[in-house]
């Protein structure tokens, strides 16, 4: 069947990624060695979708001009929404682009290609919206459904703390034109108009709201570490799997152990051992005999000669100086007010984290953006951004 | 600068007409103050009019039947046949008008004409026609070539036969396309003007530039000099002067087709500028081996070492021509950079051993393949650095290296300034290798360079850009200054800002500014000083000090605020890096100030008044 275009909401931050999300939103952080958008994208026209609009906000211009106005076949239009008042809002801003059925996807979210294409075969135009869920023991987090014999949502509930069955939603849902007026008469909690709660609003409402449960893998990043979780899932699940980009440069001595992805343009140097569980971005520099393991090192980002890292999450264009350590995780980790312990985190190091080498990173360490570590330092706990820690 | 379309599609519906717009859209970077079609019906369908595109599609939908160049049937259902031609202009002969645009035709409607280049010889043309007589309605040198195929038309030549003849008579350059009423066969000539075919699946398209049919087929065949072309619907035959089939081979385009949208900015400036960090990466793919110092440039294998490089080029290309002039003059590579118009090989001491490199975006830019031919027979080495794939540069240079930035739209260039930078760091390297394979120097200038993108990014993401610029709205002039690698970028700043806010703009060496400019500076003349903290910052900080003494207000694009910023009322904030690839980066401030200028002036930024992008007219 031909399916519907498709709405990616894209827009949000995602606060408890900071400091990861300093210059990019969430869709942009990388899963494996790309944005998880990307990824996205890619399973949307896997299951057939070749029109895609883009909900942009936070740092939208970050999406705009790496993906530009075409992915693989798929013509991408991009809405703008200024301010993130909910996903109910954010598709509001596509409402103008939006006639008949549509399909609508989280852009910060990895979900399997046979979910999207479930969602649209099981709705058809007498139900208002059709919700794809999957199985999950832990749904405290997300959001949950509860569904009747007969394939309708009974109810939808965020984050639920009960032990009714719930099914997880995983935010792909097919729509109506009618939702925009759900949308516009649910009433806004905390200020933020919800899509989940216009689709209670249309269950109310007494219209047919489907589930359709699917065996297919979801996959999200809630905090920083979530990120070495997610480039696991990728190669467990094979989304990802062993490469070298034909432009990337290993050096004959190098040693690489799988799994690992190695992007284009990437420099591996003599001695140096990558993997397993690595993925290193688009020309990133692994200097000579530095051993990086079970790391998301994003793009530009150079590791030193000698350098070690384990457990470890960069941004673009981190540099870690000459025989500085990263020794890995597990570490306890502070993400605003909450406090998580014995996290398998070793260091995680924002945008352009600049150290000027024998640097030792206490497990769990969190550096934020732009900060510069003097030679011979030990850090440990929270560097805001910008900071400049001397020795 | 004009462009043509045509195409031969054969059904008898919209298609023709719908091709013909879509295309002449896709060339409206290359002119657009008239545009006109032709279809092939029975009497041919003709509408042209001076203005942008939008003009000419509202006299198709309006009926068109107060233009006096109507021929035949009106309204858009008059615009069904077979085949079609059409047309972008960029004024040479006449002002812009509705009767100078084309197509041209003849007086009794035998034959349209569109055309690109400049035909030499048409005074006498026009004399000959005239007196034999022809009655001409435009100042165009164009309208020559219609007369001349009608009167081997009225003489009983069949068509190819007509139009290879009246061909024969032109001297000067042209790519050239005539419909016939009835006939679904296009006639296709080029002589040093750019002309490409395109392979459809149901149809042939020919043109000027590859975006005008990208979306219908990336299967090309580009023409050569003196070669004609048959166009049908169902085929395309190619043949050289004297008539012989010629075997051309096809070639595949890898561009997308989308790149070429806006993505949702509002101009395809502001689109390129943001896009530079990712025109860098494809710049640099498998160039640079950073941890082994070396760059590798396969394409300019068998070139010897050369005792001394020439630069030509036009508007920003020159700009990167005197910072690749000054990359090798530091190698130790004696280098000279000259405005094309203004280069005579024959005038200058040029030898076999000299390494002519011209550097054009487009590779069709006229000035620029002139002075490359004449450096050609003079017997010097020629290496085109350009953007467009077997362009017309490419095609005719020894050697060709290209900058990978992607199709560029706007008029004013970006992107390609950035790419054209970066490769001439690239070859600036390469060519000083030889000398000294791995000097750290030149390592950290590598690292540098790998780290650009994400430099660029750091300024994109950051950039007080929009602020500084609306700062002056106002002001009466923009002075920019820089020293040593930052020189160029002065100029290319200052020319930026002009082409876009049309504000008087000038760029100065930092030094140069005492000797004259000076007298210009007042309270209302914004001073842009490039200053990098690594090199000479004593001596154009001076310079600084000097303009502020004036009044002036002074913006400092530095990579090191802390020394810099106490001396400048705003600071443009840049990257630490290199001294040779600061100029880079801080030319993206430079762009973003003259971009949000022209904005906040509601400039019609990508397409300023009076230029063109691609200039293939001397």
């Amino acid at each position: 069947m031909s399916l519907p275009s498709a709405v990616v909401l894209a827009a949000g931050e995602g606060t408890r990624l900071r400091p990861l999300t300093r210059n990019r939103p969430k869709p942009m952080l990388p899963a494996g060695t790309r944005p998880i958008l990307e990824h996205v994208f890619d399973q949307l026209i896997e299951a057939g979708i070749d029109s895609i609009t883009v909900v942009v906000g936070y740092r939208g211009d970050r999406i705009r001009s790496y993906f530009g106005s075409s992915y693989r076949e798929a013509d991408l239009t991009y809405v703008r929404q200024d301010r993130q008042l909910g996903t109910g809002h954010a598709l509001r801003a596509a409402s103008s682009i939006i006639d008949g059925t549509t399909i609508v996807v989280n852009g910060d979210q990895l979900v399997d290609s046979r979910l999207i294409d479930d969602v649209a075969t099981a709705h058809d135009v007498d139900a208002a919206a059709t919700i794809g869920l999957v199985r999950r023991q832990e749904i405290g987090e997300y959001g949950g459904a509860i569904l009747d014999d007969d394939g309708t949502v009974a109810e939808l509930v965020e984050r639920p703390q009960d032990k009714r069955a719930y099914k997880l939603n995983a935010g792909v849902y097919a729509v109506e034109p009618s939702i925009f007026d759900a949308i516009r008469r649910t009433e806004p909690t905390d200020g933020e108009s919800s899509l989940i709660d216009a689709v209670t609003t249309l269950i109310e409402d007494g219209e047919t709201v489907r589930g359709t449960v699917s065996d297919s893998y979801w996959l999200d990043a809630t905090y920083p570490w979530d990120l070495l979780d997610l480039s696991d899932a990728l190669f467990d699940t094979g989304v990802i799997g062993d490469e070298v980009a034909s432009s990337a440069t290993v050096h004959d001595s190098a040693t690489i152990r799988s799994p690992v992805v190695i992007d284009r343009d990437c420099e591996v140097g003599p001695g140096a051992v990558v993997g397993p569980h690595t993925c290193l971005g688009e020309n990133a520099t692994v200097g000579s005999n530095a051993v990086v393991e079970r790391s998301v090192i994003d793009a530009d980002s150079r590791l030193g000669a000698n350098a070690t890292v384990v457990d470890c999450v960069t941004g673009i264009g981190v540099d870690v100086g000459h025989a500085s350590v990263v020794p890995g995780g597990p570490g306890d980790v502070r993400v605003g007010d909450r406090f998580f312990e014995d996290e398998p985190i070793g260091a995680l190091l924002a945008d352009r984290v600049t150290d000027r080498g024998g640097v030792t990173y206490a497990p769990g360490t969190i550096v934020g953006a732009t900060a510069t570590i003097a030679a011979g330092t030990t850090v440990r706990g929270r560097i805001d951004d910008e900071t400049e820690v001397r020795s | 600068m004009c462009g043509i379309i045509g195409y031969a599609g054969g059904e008898s519906d919209d298609t023709v007409l719908e091709r013909l717009l879509h295309g002449l859209s896709n060339l409206e970077y290359r002119g657009y103050d008239s545009a006109g079609i032709a279809v092939a019906n029975a009497p041919l369908a003709v509408e042209k009019r001076q203005g942008e595109l939008s003009e000419l599609e509202r006299a198709l939908t309006d009926g068109g039947t107060d233009s006096d160049d109507w021929i035949g049937s009106d309204a858009v259902d008059g615009f069904d046949g077979p085949t079609g031609i059409g047309h972008t202009r960029w004024s040479t002969h006449g002002p812009p008008s509705d009767v100078n645009a084309h197509p041209h035709t003849s007086p009794n409607g035998s034959v349209a004409v569109v055309h690109n280049g400049i035909i030499e010889n048409y005074c006498e043309l026009r004399e000959e026609l005239s007196a034999a007589g022809y009655e001409f309605r435009s100042d165009t040198d164009t309208e020559v070539v219609p007369h001349l195929i009608d009167q081997e038309r009225s003489a009983g030549v069949d068509r190819f036969a007509a139009f290879r003849a009246a061909i024969d008579r032109l001297e000067g350059s042209y790519a050239i396309a005539a419909v016939f009423p009835g006939c679904e066969t296009i006639y296709v000539a080029r002589h040093e003007s750019p002309l490409v075919l395109g392979l459809g699946e149901d149809g042939n398209f020919l043109a000027s530039d590859v975006p005008a049919f990208i979306e219908y087929t990336n299967q090309v065949v580009y023409l050569d000099d003196g070669e004609f072309a048959a166009v049908s619907p169902s085929s395309v035959t190619v043949s050289d002067e004297s008539g012989a089939v010629v075997e051309k081979s096809i070639e595949t385009i890898d561009w997308d087709p989308e790149d070429a949208g806006k993505s949702g900015y509002d101009h395809y400036m502001r689109k390129e500028i943001t896009e530079q960090p990712r025109a860098i990466r494809d710049c640099l793919r498998g160039r640079i081996e950073e941890l082994g110092g070396t760059v590798s440039l396969p394409e300019l294998e068998g070139l010897e070492s050369p005792s001394s490089v020439q630069f030509v080029a036009c508007g920003t290309s020159y700009h990167a021509g005197l910072f690749g002039e000054r990359l090798l003059q530091r190698r130790g590579i004696p280098a000279q950079t000259f405005v094309a118009s203004e280069y005579d090989a024959d005038e200058l001491p040029v030898d076999e051993e000299t390494l002519v490199v011209g550097v054009t975006q487009s590779g069709e830019t006229a000035d620029t393949m002139r002075a490359l031919r004449g450096a050609n027979r003079a017997g010097a080495t020629t290496l085109a650095l350009t953007n467009v794939v077997a362009s017309s540069a490419a095609r005719e240079c020894d050697h060709v290296l290209y900058i990978r930035a992607g199709p560029e739209i706007s008029v004013a260039a970006t992107k390609s300034f950035a790419s054209q930078q970066v490769t001439l760091s690239l070859l600036a390297t390469a060519l000083a290798d030889t000398a000294d394979p791995s000097s750290s120097a030149s390592r950290e200038h590598l690292r540098e360079l790998r780290r650009l993108p994400d430099h660029i990014q750091s300024v994109l993401d950051d950039s007080n850009a929009r602020s500084v610029a609306e700062a002056f709205l106002e002001s009466d002039a923009y002075f920019f200054i820089g020293r040593g690698y930052n020189a160029p970028v002065a100029l290319e700043g200052a020319l930026k800002l002009k082409e876009i806010t049309y504000r008087h703009a000038e760029g100065f060496p930092a030094g140069e500014l005492k000797h004259g400019p000076l007298a210009l500076v007042t309270e209302a003349t914004p001073v842009f000083a490039i200053v990098s903290g690594r090199e000479k910052t004593s001596a154009t900080i001076g310079n600084v000090t000097e303009v502020q003494a004036r009044g002036a207000p002074v913006v400092a694009v530095t990579d090191s605020p802390e020394t810099v910023g106490s001396h400048a009322d705003y600071v443009l904030e840049v990257p630490e890096t290199h001294p040779a690839v600061m100029p880079i980066v801080a030319n993206v401030q430079l762009q973003l100030v003259a971009y949000w200028l022209a904005d906040a002036l509601d400039r019609p930024i990508d397409k300023p008044r009076n230029l063109a992008k691609s200039v293939t007219v001397l």
